[in-house]
């Protein structure tokens, strides 16, 4: 039973992260390879939030969310716009150069010492008991309610939203979407700050839960696996995905080798690459986008 | 006479800041006008259009030289959603539809043209009016339509931009003479009927004169004859070079043929 | 092709010599010369840190260049170049250690487990391609790197492995004169293969694929040996790096081989310039150069000391701004910067190339 609750709490880490990687995917055909990062950089705001909002811990929370929704377009906008035109490679590389320059900024501004957000807004942490015999941490049931609440949200979004449309519309054929009067750069930041938005909810949980340390970007780079095995522009494929790499992680290191857990993400990723690379929902694409 | 409607003054554009693709290239449409613009491959239609209505960063080109004015206000080097917004808008020539996107989809998603929303709510009527079968394909994924229809939702999904200037890339290309033919008629009852007028981009002469009140003829990145669809039809070597009627009833050799390399005269 | 020497104003050929001769005018013979000269004095002449600093930029080189070639010319995108630096180490270390292998069987082993890992990481690309072949080579990076790290607590190596240096009659190799030779050899030898690569049929065959793949096949190369071939070469040429890295370092140990290392080996053909040797080189001397660069810039600021505790987080922040800058403003790199003043020259007076079938 506590192996099933354990599935469920890492797929919805994996899953509450992989939206942001398809989010702007989908809409851009960008791999934004510093999503862990600025993950990561949304749970350090709550730091900064934190003793700005002291006593105040709903405020600090919610400040530390806007900022990385303010993050995620000036992100778009002073740098990612630049990158509307080039080849997707440099994009992408663009967004590991990103990852790595927060990496050091967050570590020069706050040390690489281990944190603790929910000390410092003074909430507590309790493990709950479930019926039918298992635990699960208070932060934790919270990120399983998060993940389906934002799902369901999205989904709706872009599936009967107008602009969700525009959005779609947008990654299909960014031409044509143009030329139909859609303004790319606006698409564009959006899905940026939608994405941001997501990990930063996902960085938060996971800081609250479990302490945060300058090497949360690696649990986001493992997330990455789960978003491509579903497909990167399916919201579904990436519920789906999570599932599958985290239900293979939890039961390897059970059954097998402790050790396994960084590597198995990648080893499903691979098997997944060799049988049906564009992923379970993913829309059969060129594969030859460079 | 009035002011036309779209004026394009000499241009010249550039791929990759190196490579000309048209130079010096001037014409206009007038308010309610069905201009065509001839040509073979390679000779810059698709080009000049694409500089009307927008490139984006990824195509890396500019207009260097000249000027674009649509209504008075200058078009050159906008971006595609901002030349769309004021009215004049592009149905392409290849991937012309959102093709992972139902038809009514399609058509939600263009943005429309500022204006009351009473005006926008009746496009959708207006385009179902003039293609009926869209409304009984509502459902259907865009991808999955047939060349025919798939051009009709292409110009369904530009008429919902609500614009007062179509630009066509090649219309014909690919689809039966008779899907053409009511393709044609469609245009002409656009254009009637909601004043839009309309430039044309055809490889096929011959329909691009049935419906065109003007037309000018390019090669080579350069327009080298212009008149109204009387001169073009009676010109000797439009006929010849793009119509496919050779003049005089004699047989030809095929010697004369090959080694019959005039150049045309186009100004004459 | 980019040539940096004075070239030939013509095409003078008229024997098969001739046709595959590398240097053809008599400037680019003295050039060349008065370049080698400056390399062999180097050690004589420079401290032992910047002989130190030489010889990292020499190993990197060998690297850049193999990755050059796999992923600039043959447009193969690979993202686990640590990985194959590590197994390269990682054989080394392992002989080493558990049998005593001396060099001449650790290297040529380290090359045939680039070989055999080229075919690993090349079978994805046989179906795959961008973004989709990219990931894949995270991928088994990220295998490789679990497997040294395997290794090295299960045989209890856990701060690693430490291997001697190698021995030729009897002497061991411990002068970094001596070292800068080796490695300058390895490294000329690398650029002479990865040159004459390039002008044969496989290179052809390369350039090719990478244009238009559907073409390369239609027009009867075979691809897809053609490119587990770059793939094998690469890997082979990568691995015996790696095991130059293990016999200069002295020490091999997985921490060493992180996914950021991986970053810039790609960063050093991206900054230098895709598809092009001369870019190699000159990003792979950037690259290894830029922390010293940010140490000393760090010493000359006043109030840096603090920020000189944190000198890692401080060299990752640089380097992705450099890395940012570079690919913003010239994604084609030093040599693409190059190419756009050439250009400019070739083309002067006229700004552009004139009008096709404007012949009056």
């Amino acid at each position: 039973m506590q192996l099933l609750v354990n599935i469920i709490v890492l797929a919805s880490i994996y899953a509450l992260i992989a939206c942001g990687y398809v989010l702007i995917y989908r809409v851009s055909r960008v791999l934004n390879l510093a999503h862990g990062e600025l993950m990561m950089l949304g749970a350090y705001m709550v730091l900064a939030t934190a003793s700005l909002f002291s006593g105040h811990p709903v405020m600090a929370l919610v400040a530390a969310i806007v900022l990385s929704l303010v993050v995620g377009v000036l992100v778009y906008v002073f740098l990612m716009r630049k990158m509307t035109g080039e080849m997707v490679l440099a994009a992408i590389l663009t967004t590991v150069a990103l990852g790595i320059l927060i990496r050091g900024v967050v570590v020069l501004v706050w040390s690489a010492q281990q944190q603790y957000p929910a000390q410092a807004l003074g909430l507590p942490n309790p493990s709950l008991v479930l019926p039918g015999g298992g635990h699960i941490s208070l932060w934790s049931a919270v990120l399983v309610g998060t993940n389906i609440a934002v799902y369901a949200a999205l989904f709706g979004f872009l599936r009967f939203g107008r602009w969700g449309m525009r959005m779609r519309a947008a990654g299909q054929n960014p031409l044509l979407a143009a030329q139909r009067g859609i303004n790319l750069h606006g698409v564009y930041a959006l899905a940026w700050s939608l994405s941001t938005l997501t990990g930063a909810l996902a960085g938060i949980l996971l800081a609250l839960d479990s302490g945060l340390t300058a090497s949360m970007p690696v649990i986001g780079l493992k997330a990455f696996p789960a978003a491509l095995v579903g497909g990167l522009d399916s919201l579904v494929g990436a519920l789906t995905g999570a599932l599958i790499v985290a239900a293979a992680e939890v039961l390897l290191i059970y059954y097998v080798d402790p050790l396994l857990s960084d590597v198995v993400p990648f080893l499903v990723l691979l098997a997944m690459l060799v049988f049906r690379p564009w992923g379970l929902f993913g829309t059969r694409e060129e594969l030859d986008r460079v | 006479m009035n002011a036309p409607l779209l004026r394009v003054d000499k241009i010249e554009v550039v791929y990759k800041r190196v490579i000309t693709a048209v130079q010096g290239v001037t014409l206009s449409v007038a308010d309610r006008q069905i201009v065509a613009l001839l040509g073979t491959n390679g000779a810059g239609k698709t080009t000049t259009l694409r500089a009307i209505s927008g490139f984006l960063g990824i195509d890396d080109a500019r207009v260097t030289e000249g000027t674009i004015s649509f209504q008075g206000a200058r078009l050159e080097n906008r971006p595609p959603h901002e030349i769309a917004g004021r009215g004049v808008v592009l149905v392409p020539e290849r991937e012309k539809v959102f093709p992972n996107l139902t038809v009514a989809e399609n058509l939600i998603a263009p943005v429309p043209r500022a204006g009351s929303t009473a005006e926008q709510r009746r496009q959708e009527e207006i385009v179902f009016h003039f293609f009926p079968r869209l409304a009984e394909l509502r459902a259907r994924i865009g991808g999955l339509l047939s060349g025919g229809e798939r051009q009709m939702l292409a110009i369904a999904g530009a008429l919902m931009c609500r614009p007062q200037l179509l630009l066509i890339d090649e219309l014909s290309l690919g689809l039966a003479p008779v899907v053409v033919g009511d393709l044609t008629r469609r245009l002409t009852a656009i254009r009637d009927e909601l004043g839009i007028a309309i430039l044309l981009v055809e490889q096929s002469a011959a329909t691009a004169l049935e419906i065109a009140d003007y037309a000018y003829v390019m090669e080579n990145g350069r327009v080298v004859l212009d008149g109204d669809r009387a001169r073009l039809k009676g010109h000797q070597d439009v006929q010849e070079f793009y119509l496919g009627q050779t003049g005089g009833s004699e047989r030809r050799s095929y010697r004369d043929v090959k080694q019959y390399r005039r150049s045309r005269r186009w100004y004459g | 092709m980019f040539r940096p020497l004075p070239r030939a104003s013509g095409y003078f050929r008229i024997d098969y010599a001739d046709d595959l001769a590398l240097i053809q005018t008599r400037g680019e013979r003295v050039s060349l010369m008065v370049f080698a000269l400056v390399l062999v004095a180097v050690p004589f002449i420079a401290s032992p840190f910047l002989l130190d600093l030489a010889c990292q930029v020499l190993l990197a080189s060998i690297g850049a260049l193999s990755l050059m070639l796999l992923t600039g010319y043959a447009g193969q995108i690979s993202l686990g170049h640590a990985g194959l630096i590590a197994a390269g180490a990682f054989t080394t270390g392992i002989l080493a250690r558990e049998i005593s292998a001396p060099f001449w069987i650790t290297l040529p082993a380290s090359a045939l487990t680039g070989v055999v890992l080229g075919l690993i990481f090349g079978l994805p690309s046989l179906r795959l391609r961008g973004l989709y072949l990219a990931v894949s080579t995270l991928a088994l990076h990220f295998i490789v790197i679990y497997l040294g790290g395997e290794y090295e607590t299960k045989r209890g190596f856990s701060t690693g492995i430490m291997v001697d240096k190698p021995t030729i009659g009897g002497v061991a190799l411990n002068d970094g004169r001596i070292w800068y030779f080796i490695l300058l050899a390895f490294a000329v030898g690398t650029l002479l293969i990865c040159i004459n690569l390039l002008r044969s049929r496989s290179g052809r065959a390369w350039r090719a694929i990478h244009a238009k793949e559907t073409v390369a096949e239609a027009l009867g190369i075979g691809v897809a040996g053609y490119k587990l071939l770059a793939f094998v070469i690469s890997s082979a040429m990568t691995c015996v790096a790696g095991s130059l890295f293990a016999y200069y370092r002295g020490f091999v140990s997985i921490e060493a081989f992180d996914l950021f290392l991986s970053i810039q080996y790609v960063a050093m053909i991206i900054i230098g310039g895709m598809g092009s040797l001369l870019g190699a080189l000159l990003g792979a001397a950037f690259v290894t150069v830029f922390p010293y660069a940010i140490e000393a810039l760090l010493k000359l600021l006043p109030n840096a000391q603090s920020l000189a505790a944190e000198i890692f987080a401080v060299n990752y922040s640089a380097f992705g701004v450099v890395m940012i800058l570079f690919l913003v403003l010239e994604p084609l790199g030093l040599v693409g910067i190059w190419r756009r003043v050439q250009n400019y020259f070739l083309l002067w007076p006229f700004k552009q190339k004139p009008l096709a079938g404007a012949r009056k």
